[in-house]
């Protein structure tokens, strides 16, 4: 009967509903066992080998983590600031820390290796720790570029043989983009006081490039594929493609009058619902044997200068020159520079 | 007489229909209303002090007023182009036979189930600079380079002419279905010719169907978010400076330039609304009563119509077939090959052994079945309040629930995540932020607006006086709504859940500003796939997605058969 199979199908339907509503209670919470959220852009390969290696310590332990950009980490923080729903925020750039710990999102923590790092890479508060260092390369492809003929400085990507060749990373999520963004505009502001220098220069970058791709992947996918021959992004990233992922092509070289450094860090989030579990993950992230296995497989420069540098790949010990930064200046102004950028640079140097 | 009368008069004072307009009052006022004022609000705010400040900013800077006009200019070409593609499609398939048309004529509704995400996906791997049809080209014609890159404005239109075409093919069809033939036929003995018949009698009366698709493409058009994140290149679009100025931290600006967005979408939706054949779209969208077809007769155009028919539904396949191989590649294979140099199941295994990987496709099953169900649910109420002619406010009412559908998905978690992230006595300091259930409620307001057009075109092309006669023998309230209005609407409000259950399945926009662990959705799963550089397992979620959508429809395709039986 036709009213009689539409009542049964009804019936049907409202009593999923009803077992459904159930199971997402059962699923939930409420389970007696120990938890942890973290909220990180490390990406999926690294974390879960970590929280395999740490389940492997602390069976009892349900680590959660949530991959996003650091700046989505960010925002969320901030709309979660009444209701905190992460304990531990693993993976940003010092500058996006610092942010963070001046709106008050982050909750202090003296980690037991706090006098093993530089003063320059925590926070005097305690709000943050280094990890890892990241310098920021000029990346290239082999097969289309040899390496004498890659750029060998910041200013030699400008060259117009470059035209239509480069490829950058959307910077506005980005730390990376945003900290070599920021770097080109400071190498002129020192001098001029000014940013119009440094808007001069991504001018004349923007002439150049092919593409602004939207992550990290497409990046990396892109500049191996031959869409562009040369980029401008971090150099632990260009190892893990390079060995890891299959983009053999792909090579970097350091800048030669010297390559800006971000320092990733760390750090407990404020009214963490498991503080103590997020320290307890923090402590073995950042233990002697975490660092070192990071190094070795995801080739993260660690920052603690107490690790046997014997055990680190060998290319991590050859030393390169660094780049001077004025981080305070950047953190002040890089979102109007930025906002600038967007609105008037990016793309509007085509023909 | 007098009996009905009286019938009519307990109707409207009925302790039910209080109930009723409680229920939707609450919905409407606490899902829709107060978000969207919070949002308005928030952009008339600075410093803690009411001005239009952000305004003026927001006028006087060009981005944003080139972003406005390429937004609109976008939507305008890609509503153009989608009519261009869908209504003579419809004909097609709708006026004549031939051989496999029925085949080809679902295959053509198939990029209308497609997630956005995995839709983009798939378009990067087979028309990108460096996907499989660019480098076949490439090595066909022997090029030094990429023959096209897949940015800017033609990439933008062929996306969404992909996606979006649809909407008229669909709402063209259902048209057609409906047209009275012997108005073309009488045309035609008068000695009118096949143009002019086309033109005078056949438009005039589609004319309510195509309005409908210009609204729903025009809204959609604007609302897209990942193909000019994707395939934008240069072009400034609102949803992009948007999406920019957050990741900036410019919370000011980028909630000025929602607003203006949705004016946008909302002034369209309100100018549309008048031609009230909106909501027609969904009903007959999944209904499909064929009428007379005229047979191709003549050999050679029958092959040539089914040629046609085949070119294209390979075309409309191709990026799902490009997902397939993809997901069967091993893992570092295809990195600059024109199609990857080695074959696996591991991507499929690695998921369907993973606990975690699993539990995301049974995540995203879960809280899209009960925004569908609780979507059926209100619906109904909507339907029943509306559909009374007495009730004042009911435009009021149509236009309110279709507001969450004229924004776009990142508007609507915004404002529920800003509404219901912490304690506030306007809300009973109800929090959804970080808790299972925000998911679930935002997939419910984003869509269900569709299953409320859907009932609502049922009952209006529902004979009232079924009901009355039900009224009259002495049926109550319940069992009149159970015997007579439900079976009658059912299977309209049936195609209408599958759709918003459907589309759920692949909501990545809004999901991805506020999932938890404990709601991570599938499409967060192949997001993050993509960002480690897993093609191989981005896509084999992507199929599995598809096999799921597939597999639901033709339950309720089974379901729908059941129930006429």
């Amino acid at each position: 009967m036709y009213s009689k199979s539409v009542r049964t199908a009804l019936l049907l339907i409202l009593s999923s509903a009803f077992l459904l509503s159930f199971a997402c209670k059962g699923g939930g919470g409420g389970s007696a066992e120990r938890k942890l959220t973290i909220y990180t852009p490390h990406g999926q390969d690294m974390l879960k080998d970590f929280v395999a290696r740490y389940r492997s310590v602390h069976p009892e332990v349900n680590v959660q983590f949530l991959d996003m950009g650091s700046q989505e980490v960010l925002a969320r923080l901030r709309a979660e600031r009444n209701r905190p729903q992460a304990d531990l925020w693993w993976g940003a750039s010092h500058l996006t820390f610092q942010t963070a710990a001046d709106e008050n999102l982050l909750s202090a923590y003296r980690p037991t290796w706090a006098d093993k790092i530089p003063a320059a890479s925590r926070d005097a508060q305690d709000r943050w720790y280094g990890t890892y260092q990241t310098p920021e390369v000029i990346v290239y492809n082999t097969q289309l570029v040899r390496p004498e003929d890659a750029p060998r400085d910041w200013d030699d990507v400008l060259d117009a043989r470059w035209r239509d060749k480069i490829l950058i990373r959307n910077p506005n999520p980005s730390d990376s983009m945003r900290a070599i963004f920021g770097a080109m505009i400071w190498r002129y502001y020192k001098d001029t006081n000014s940013a119009a220098g440094g808007y001069d220069w991504l001018r004349r970058l923007d002439a150049n490039v092919h593409e602004y791709t939207v992550d990290g992947a497409l990046l990396m996918q892109k500049l191996a594929r031959g869409e562009g021959a040369i980029s401008l992004w971090n150099m632990p990233d260009v190892w893990v493609y390079k060995e890891q992922k299959g983009l053999t092509q792909l090579a970097y070289a350091f800048p030669s009058s010297g390559t800006l450094v971000i320092t990733d860090g760390i750090a407990v989030v404020r009214g963490a619902p498991n503080e103590e579990e997020a320290r307890r993950f923090y402590e073995f992230v950042t233990s002697v044997e975490s660092l070192t296995y990071a190094a070795q497989k995801y080739y993260r420069l660690p920052i603690r200068t107490d690790i046997d540098r014997n055990q680190l790949p060998a290319w991590m010990n050859e030393p390169f020159k660094q780049m001077d930064m004025n981080w305070d200046l950047l953190r002040r102004e890089g979102g109007e520079w930025l906002r600038y950028w967007d609105a008037e640079i990016r793309g509007r140097q085509r023909n | 007489m007098k009996t009905i009368s009286k019938h009519s008069r307990a109707f409207i004072l009925h302790p039910s229909s209080l109930i009723l307009a409680l229920v939707v009052g609450v919905v409407l006022l606490y899902g829709v209303i107060y978000p969207s004022l919070r949002l308005l609000l928030a952009s008339l705010e600075r410093g803690g002090a009411w001005t239009l400040l952000n305004y003026v900013e927001v006028l006087r800077e060009r981005a944003i007023l080139e972003a406005t006009f390429y937004s609109v200019w976008l939507s305008v070409l890609t509503v153009l182009f989608c009519a261009l593609v869908g209504v003579p499609l419809a004909f097609l398939f709708e006026r004549y036979e031939f051989p496999a048309r029925r085949i080809f004529s679902v295959m053509a509704s198939l990029p209308l189930v497609l997630p956005p995400l995995v839709g983009t996906v798939a378009f990067i791997f087979l028309c990108g600079e460096s996907g499989i049809l660019a480098r076949a080209v490439q090595h066909l014609l022997n090029l030094k380079s990429a023959p096209w890159s897949l940015r800017g404005w033609g990439a933008l239109l062929l996306f969404h002419t992909y996606t979006m075409y649809p909407f008229f093919y669909v709402l063209t069809g259902a048209g057609l279905r409906r047209i009275d033939a012997g108005l073309g036929e009488a045309a035609r003995s008068l000695g009118a010719r096949p143009a002019r018949v086309l033109f005078r009698v056949v438009l005039p009366q589609l004319t309510p169907s195509l309005l409908a698709a210009a609204l729903l493409t025009f809204m959609t058009s604007m609302a897209s978010f990942s193909a000019p994140l994707f395939f934008g290149g240069g072009v400034r679009v609102l949803t992009l400076e948007i999406f920019n100025a957050r990741q900036r931290s410019d919370a000011p600006l980028a909630l000025t330039e929602t607003v203006v967005l949705a004016v946008i979408s909302l002034g369209a939706l309100i100018f549309f609304q008048r031609y009230e054949g909106t909501r027609r779209f969904v009903a007959a969208a999944m209904k499909g009563a064929p009428r007379r077809r005229q047979p191709i007769r003549s050999g050679a155009a029958r092959v040539i119509a089914a040629l046609c028919g085949a070119i294209f539904t390979i075309m409309l396949a191709l990026p799902v077939i490009t997902l397939l191989l993809v997901s069967f590649a091993r893992q570092g294979s295809w990195t600059t090959e024109a199609l990857p140099s080695a074959y696996t199941f591991e991507n499929y295994s690695r998921i369907l052994t993973e606990e975690d990987a699993l539990s995301v496709l049974f995540n995203s099953l879960k809280m899209s079945a009960l925004a569908a169900i609780f979507a059926l649910l209100w619906s109904l109420c909507v339907a029943s309040l509306v559909s009374r002619r007495k009730l004042r406010g009911r435009r009021i009412i149509s236009l309110l629930v279709l507001v969450p559908w004229a924004l776009p998905g990142t508007v609507v978690a915004v404002s529920i995540a800003e509404s219901y992230g912490q304690p506030n006595p306007l809300t009973g300091s109800f929090i959804l932020v970080g808790t299972f259930w925000i998911l679930p409620v935002i997939y419910f307001l984003r869509f269900m607006p569709l299953v409320v057009r859907a009932v609502q075109a049922s009952l209006e092309q529902m004979d009232p006086s079924l009901e009355e006669a039900a009224a009259s023998l002495g049926a109550r309230g319940w069992r009149r709504f159970l015997r007579v209005r439900l079976p009658l609407i059912w299977p309209g409000a049936l195609a209408g859940t599958l759709l918003a259950f459907v589309i759920a399945l692949g909501e990545y926009v809004a999901s991805v500003l506020v999932y938890v662990p404990a709601n991570r959705p599938v499409s967060i799963a192949i997001a993050a796939e993509m960002r480690d550089f897993n093609l191989g397992t981005a896509a084999a979620y992507g199929m599995l997605l598809i096999v799921l959508i597939a597999l639901s429809m033709t339950v309720a395709a089974r379901l729908e058969r059941a129930s006429k039986v």
